[in-house]
């Protein structure tokens, strides 16, 4: 019993449910006082020992059933409900030893195949446009942490938006530069019109937050000590305390998707997210297609090259090629930096939920109470299992999460985008489709610090 | 209690339906002695659950209600500064004897110590929740209510309590509970709690009911219910939960809305009873208005 328990575990924390020995050796006790002849109770006890966070219970579920298979059954086809009041269960004995080794998911290992396409889209992707419309007439959605949505001024009124939602509006290519749709096909020199803007929009956000914090810098009125500072002279005159912040040093991630679709948008952002966040703030950049990989030093290098004439000749001379090639700094485009990351594959298919779960599962996830997470991508996993459970692990481990969606709000959760499942995990959802969509984005970023 | 069975007995004889899972988990805190963190979302028993427990054990119930800004202070012990100074002026004159014929200040210190701790003994001590809990001679359930509500700091502070069952008070040393008390922690999972805290606790997540169990739990609750209403009323609710609303009707909604609609007579739910006793189930304008104007959808 003890080895099959091991064994358990240790299938348990490959699948990102880390359980200590301390854990482990509970489960034990646990097993011993309910015994093994109901397989029900012994479930119940190991699900109660070794489960420490609702997000993991379907999870944990899942590898019971794949592990423990009970005779007469195939493993997950039978698998229940992730409900903690379930059912009372029948007696039936366990299974002698683990499943078959291919009743259970293989790890989503850098080595390894990424998971198998989930043929089914997300379910929760139909309820996007009826939660957009929730939100912008301010009521929160489901149970989920989403309470605001940001989208352009081509926004539908509240009422407008349960009628169904109206086409894209795109911008044509010779339009305003701050609402050209990102989506567009555009030559890098389109993408170096769009970047030279770059530095306006960063001094409108420094102004901007300059001024709300010096709006601030007095704090609050705190009623609460109205009374015990005016006691002291009978209340005659009435003080009025201020609550000054506390201060607090934010950390801040920013996790980008630099797949191709995404690419120009992700370039964008991070020159205007860099730009204002790079000398005063703890912000790690974490860039993924599939995995995630930590680019921290090489955005801040490329960050701190000047721009210089090379910059355009470099994006312009070698015609239309990945997007992000006219965003260049000191003569090194966005699209060659990306290439040049070690672990990175800017051409591999997006896999939103291999690269959750393996940051979910790394010892270098995000988290704290002051972190921020910001994520830049627009859900399109490519039908790949979009595993929101991690998502919502990694959400749950921070402060504030803000999803910055390169697409119209009309294309959200359609086809095989998976932001149904990712956006309730999320506290605010910003519309990032043009330029001026970055900007909102980070401005919403820089407020919440 | 000797199995998870007992339990589920022993809770629907003071008329709480307990699934086998919370059962079971009750019966592990148990034997294995560890506190219990009960998290889902509000209204689904989660509290009731734990006033129970103490009620199947004969045992006091000790509440600690979190809250954003709890302390040490209000939830382990004070100092009875008002008694201090009345015994302070009540013994001023043997104070005075005792200082009388002393030459300078440094030496009238001097035979003050010693005599000083006898203001920081037990009897100037106001226990509070937490050491109330450690000090009890008879068994105890201790229920850390809504634990999300508090702050980190004070979960950090929580871990000594847990895991040792003892408590530290600088002027007396540390209190070791003789028999340590049955702890229930419960959370809304407003915010997330520390894997410190998570890891020296069994965890029990309730979420709302099904249908079955939701009847089961009325007809337990509200006896005097007829048989079609309380299966209208409980498909009411399921359908209303499937809502997006500000806040979801719990269990305990459910059963106010019962009682509610028992008060008033109703032998249906007709769109009048609904208007009568709605406010019992939703506890907002806009639901309230939300559900109404989709009355056939739920019926």
């Amino acid at each position: 019993m003890i080895s099959g328990l091991e064994r358990f575990v240790a299938e348990l924390r490959r699948e990102g449910l880390s359980a200590s020995p301390a854990e482990w050796l509970e489960a034990l006790r646990a097993v011993e006082r309910l015994g093994l002849d109901d397989r029900e109770r012994f479930r119940r006890a190991l699900r109660c020992t070794l489960v420490k966070r609702a997000a993991q219970l379907e999870l944990f579920d899942r590898v019971f059933e794949g592990f423990f298979a009970a005779p007469g059954t195939s493993g997950p086809g039978s698998r229940r409900s992730a409900r903690g009041a379930g059912g009372s269960g029948g007696r039936r004995p366990i299974a002698a030893g683990p499943a078959p080794s291919g009743t259970t998911r293989k790890p989503a290992s850098a080595a390894e195949p990424s998971p198998a396409r989930d043929p089914t889209p997300c379910s929760a992707a139909s309820a996007l446009p009826r939660a957009v419309a929730a939100l912008l007439e301010g009521q929160p959605w489901r149970h989920g942490r989403w309470r605001r949505v940001l989208l352009g001024p081509g926004a539908p009124a509240p009422r407008a938006t349960r009628a169904g939602p109206s086409p894209p509006a795109a911008a044509a290519p010779g339009a305003d530069p701050l609402r050209r749709d990102l989506a567009w096909r555009l030559s890098p020199e389109g993408e170096r019109e769009l970047a030279a803007l770059v530095p306006r929009i960063v001094e409108r956000i420094r102004l901007r937050s300059g001024r709300r914090l010096r709006r601030s810098r007095r704090g609050r009125p705190y009623m609460r000590r109205v009374f015990r500072d005016s006691l002291r002279h009978g209340g005659v005159p009435c003080v009025l305390p201020f609550r000054r912040r506390r201060p607090r040093r934010s950390r801040i991630v920013l996790l980008t998707d630099v797949s191709w679709s995404v690419a120009r948008a992700a370039g964008l952002f991070l020159s205007i997210a860099g730009e204002l966040l790079r000398h005063s703030r703890d912000v790690r950049v974490l860039l993924f297609v599939d995995r995630a990989v930590d680019a921290t030093r090489e955005i801040d290098d490329w960050l701190r090259r000047q721009p210089t004439p090379r910059d355009a000749w470099d994006g312009g001379s070698r015609g239309a090629r990945r997007p992000g090639s006219g965003i260049a700094r000191g003569g090194v485009s966005f699209a060659k930096l990306v290439s040049s990351l070690p672990g990175l594959a800017p051409d591999a298919p997006s896999d939103y939920g291999r690269a959750f779960h393996g940051l979910a599962r790394s010892s270098k996830r995000p988290g704290g109470r002051t972190t921020a997470l910001v994520v830049l991508g627009d859900g399109r996993t490519n039908r790949f299992d979009p595993q929101a459970w991690a998502f919502e692990e990694l959400a749950s481990r921070c402060g504030a999460v803000i999803w910055l969606v390169p697409e119209p709000w009309q294309r959200w959760g359609s086809g095989d985008s998976a932001l149904g499942a990712y956006l309730p995990h999320a506290d605010v959802a910003v519309e990032t489709s043009d330029l001026a969509g970055l900007a909102r984005g980070v401005a919403e970023l820089v407020r919440r610090l | 209690m000797t199995s998870p069975e007992s339990i589920e007995t022993a809770l629907r004889s003071h008329g709480f339906v307990a699934t086998g899972e919370v059962a079971t988990a009750l019966f592990l805190a148990e034997q294995l002695g560890k506190p219990l963190l009960i998290e889902g979302p509000p209204g689904v028993g989660k509290t009731e659950l734990g006033k129970l427990w103490a009620l199947c054990h004969d045992a006091e119930l000790i509440r600690l209600q979190c809250y954003e800004g709890l302390d040490e202070a209000k939830a382990l012990y004070e100092w009875s500064y008002g008694k201090q100074m009345l015994y302070a002026q009540l013994l001023r004159e043997k104070t005075g004897d005792l200082l009388a014929g002393a030459p300078d200040l440094a030496s009238a210190v001097r035979r003050l110590q010693g005599q000083t701790d006898e203001f920081f003994s037990r009897e100037f001590l106001l226990p509070r929740p937490l050491l109330a809990a450690i000090t009890a001679t008879r068994p105890v359930v201790l229920l850390i209510d809504e634990i999300d509500r508090a702050d980190e700091e004070f979960e950090a502070f929580l871990l000594e309590v847990l895991s040792e069952a003892q408590v530290s008070i600088p002027e007396l040393g540390t209190f070791r509970a003789e028999r340590p008390p049955r702890v229930i922690l419960t959370s809304n999972d407003s915010r997330d709690l520390s894997d410190a805290l998570r890891r020296r606790c069994l965890f029990l997540f309730i979420d709302y009911p099904d249908f079955e169990e939701e009847l089961r739990i009325v007809e337990s609750r509200v006896p005097g219910l007829d048989d079609t209403l309380r299966g209208q009323l409980v498909r009411f609710t399921q359908s209303v939960r499937k809502v997006s609303l500000r806040k979801r009707p719990g269990i305990a909604e459910t059963i106010d809305w019962a009682l509610a609609l028992v008060a008033v007579g109703a032998e249906g739910l007709s769109a009048a009873a609904l208007k009568q006793t709605l406010g019992a189930l939703l506890k907002n304008r806009d639901d309230v208005e939300r559900v109404l104007s989709d009355l056939p959808r739920h019926r």
